[in-house]
């Protein structure tokens, strides 16, 4: 089985550059049939970087109203029921990127796993993450490794369903 | 008052977001568009000596990357005043033509395109770009996202690196194109040519004699009479990588001219108390508010601005197109703000076919593609027609060129009344006195700043949160009353 590890995101831009930071801590751990990789891209892009693979894990930054920064969410393409091309708006979405991907009969990954970690500030422009994100990085990236591995570990994710304040 | 919020950013809550102001008739007073703006760029550039500042802008916009890279690379000629060799100008074209149609082609079928081809009153389910590709067919979408590839793979043998080109010094470009490069892209560059004219005919087909569409596109809603801004060169052509900075009024007359570095003499910027947002207008003319009609001090700056602010384009096809579109929709200037996205496909095959000029040129493989700057650096301007506007990079150096001060107008910055004012007639013809908000409201809102192709966040991915699009209409007391999303 072929996986897709790929860090989203800008390191130009606080929080944003989180998603890559946990890639790069996971870049070399793997063994040869994870792929890690690192891109500032979204739609059409995002389809042709996960075709070819079985499985992807995707991380990235997000920002939920009323979350703390540093809350780690797991996501299903299932729980990004929205909008089929209003998330980016000069792009398509992930939702519609998989299944355009799958339309057009590319080899798209049979399982998807977001995991998205709550930004404090993602606007200003600036290297690095701020404390509350920096903290979850190293654990984060311990999770994303068991769960290849299909190793028991310590999850210090949440499913977005579980989410306190409810729909998304 | 009633205040109806659209929400059609899902990354960024609250933020993005559209506000329809209802007066105690229930009539639409007032619409604006806040847009997330990034913040502390010239803190962030600060300090940066400025060959540097080229590589750093495309990190700032996953989106257009290479209007920023050639912007910026521009303005480090002029901070250092030197004069590229003419082969590095070919090259920076010849690349960022093909930005500009990987760009636009994005833009047209997976964004625009559902619209027509599928019908604005096509069930929200099927209006996007999977019911496109079973309206239109696999192969035909396999094609798109071929071609689509291939001017990525252009960027990338001209420059190195599409998304993040780090090839523009002072004085030039880091390498020179090579003969086994340039065949390969003479290839493709043909290629190019071909897809945006059966891009060209596919409108034609689809919208063009639909005259559903037509008379959609026609109509007074999707209509805005400003002044239009857009590159042109000596002879008045379009141009996206060179030349002065025309604009021309309602009628069509030039009423500015200016190079680079005199921009701060004719435009400025206009801020409202309840927005963060900058509304850039016509300094000579003062700002005279969110009006349109002859004497407005609002510009628009797109692919149809561009073509209104010019005579013409400067290769033969795209001039063929040109007199056609022009002579379809009655004339020059067009206000009807739908043809933006013809305009768009006219602006591909001008790409594409300048694009081939580029690579047939015999030079275009000199390997004499830098001049060592030897003056000592100050400040420059430099100015490029980004696929949604007009991008100005301006930046202040001291004696060692360490940047020390920086100001950016960027493509959709230009556009900002203009997309207001768009959103605002589109409200006021569907909410009707009392307050009833028709079900068409959020697309028809969709298609009116669709057409912009509006860079919202310069952040680049977009991880989705919560309600891509949400209305909420608001009492005086500031109590919602009803709310529809989606």
């Amino acid at each position: 089985m072929k996986t897709i590890i790929l860090g989203l995101g800008n390191t130009v831009l606080g929080d944003d550059g989180v998603g890559v930071y946990v890639a790069r801590l996971l870049r070399g751990c793997m063994d040869e049939t994870v792929a890690v990789r690192e891109a500032e891209l979204a739609g059409l892009d995002l389809m042709e970087m996960l075709n070819g693979y079985d499985r992807a894990v995707i991380i990235d930054a997000i920002l939920l109203e009323g979350e703390d920064p540093g809350t780690v969410f797991r996501l299903r393409p299932d729980d990004m029921k929205i909008s089929p091309r209003l998330a980016s708006c000069h792009d398509i979405d992930l939702v519609t990127a998989l299944a355009l991907g799958k339309r057009l009969r590319f080899h798209m990954p049979r399982e998807v796993v977001v995991y998205a970690v709550q930004g404090e500030d993602v606007l200003t422009l600036r290297e690095g993450c701020l404390p509350a994100v920096e903290r979850v990085m190293a654990p984060l990236a311990e999770e994303i490794a068991g769960f290849l591995r299909g190793v028991p570990c310590e999850r210090i994710s949440i499913d977005l369903a579980e989410r306190k304040s409810g729909s998304a | 008052m009633k205040r109806v919020d659209i929400d059609p950013i899902t990354r960024l809550e609250g933020h993005g977001k559209i506000s329809i102001f209802i007066n105690d008739e229930g009539s639409v007073e007032n619409a604006y568009l806040q847009i997330p703006e990034l913040r502390g760029f010239e803190k962030f550039v600060e300090g940066v000596p400025i060959e540097e500042v080229s590589r750093i802008v495309p990190r700032i916009c996953g989106v257009c990357p290479a209007a920023h890279h050639m912007a910026a690379g521009k303005a480090a000629d002029a901070v250092y005043n030197v004069d590229i060799p003419p082969v590095a100008k070919k090259l920076r074209e010849l690349y960022y033509m093909a930005h500009f149609i990987h760009s636009h082609a994005a833009h047209f079928y997976a964004l625009a395109a559902p619209d027509f081809v599928l019908g604005p009153d096509a069930p929200k389910a099927q209006r996007n770009v999977l019911g496109l590709i079973d309206k239109v067919g696999l192969e035909i979408g396999r094609e798109v996202l071929r071609q689509r590839a291939i001017s990525q793979d252009i960027q990338i043998l001209v420059g190195g690196r599409a998304t993040h080109p780090v090839w523009n010094i002072p004085g030039g470009v880091t390498r020179a194109l090579s003969v086994e490069s340039r065949d390969k892209v003479k290839g493709w560059a043909a290629e190019q040519v071909q897809f945006a004219e059966f891009s060209l005919k596919l409108f034609n087909d689809v919208v063009l004699s639909n005259k559903k569409y037509l008379d959609l596109i026609m109509g007074d809603v999707f209509e805005q009479v400003t002044n239009y801004m857009g590159l042109v060169d000596e002879n008045n052509r379009v141009n996206f990588y060179q030349g002065q900075v025309r604009v021309v009024d309602t009628t069509g007359q030039e009423i500015i001219r200016y190079s680079e570095s005199q921009y701060l003499d004719h435009v400025a910027e206009h801020v409202e108390p309840y927005s963060y947002l900058k509304y850039p207008y016509l300094k000579e003319r003062g700002w005279n508010g969110f009006v349109e009609g002859q004497g407005t001090s609002l510009y628009q700056a797109n692919p149809l601005p561009r073509l209104n602010a010019a005579d013409g384009m400067a290769t033969p096809k795209a001039q063929a197109e040109y007199e056609k579109m022009f002579e379809t929709v009655g004339g020059k200037p067009c206000h009807k703000l739908l043809v933006n996205h013809w305009a768009r496909l006219v602006e591909v095959l001008y790409a594409a076919e300048r694009m081939e000029e580029l690579i047939n040129d015999e030079e275009i493989t000199d390997p004499h593609v830098r001049v060592i700057p030897s003056t000592t650096p100050r400040e420059g301007v430099g100015i490029v027609e980004a696929p949604r506007g007009t991008l100005t990079h301006h930046y202040w150096t001291d004696e060692n060129g360490i940047v020390t001060k920086a100001n950016l107008i960027v493509g959709t910055t230009n556009n900002n009344a203009s997309i207001s004012m768009a959103i605002k007639k589109v409200a006021q013809n569907l909410i009707k006195p009392g307050g009833e908000v028709s079900d068409g409201l959020l697309n028809t809102v969709e298609m009116a700043f669709r057409l912009y192709d509006p860079c919202f966040s310069c952040a680049t991915h977009s991880l989705p949160g919560q309600m891509p699009l949400t209305v909420e209409i608001k009492n005086t007391a500031g109590e919602t009353l009803n709310r529809i999303s989606r």
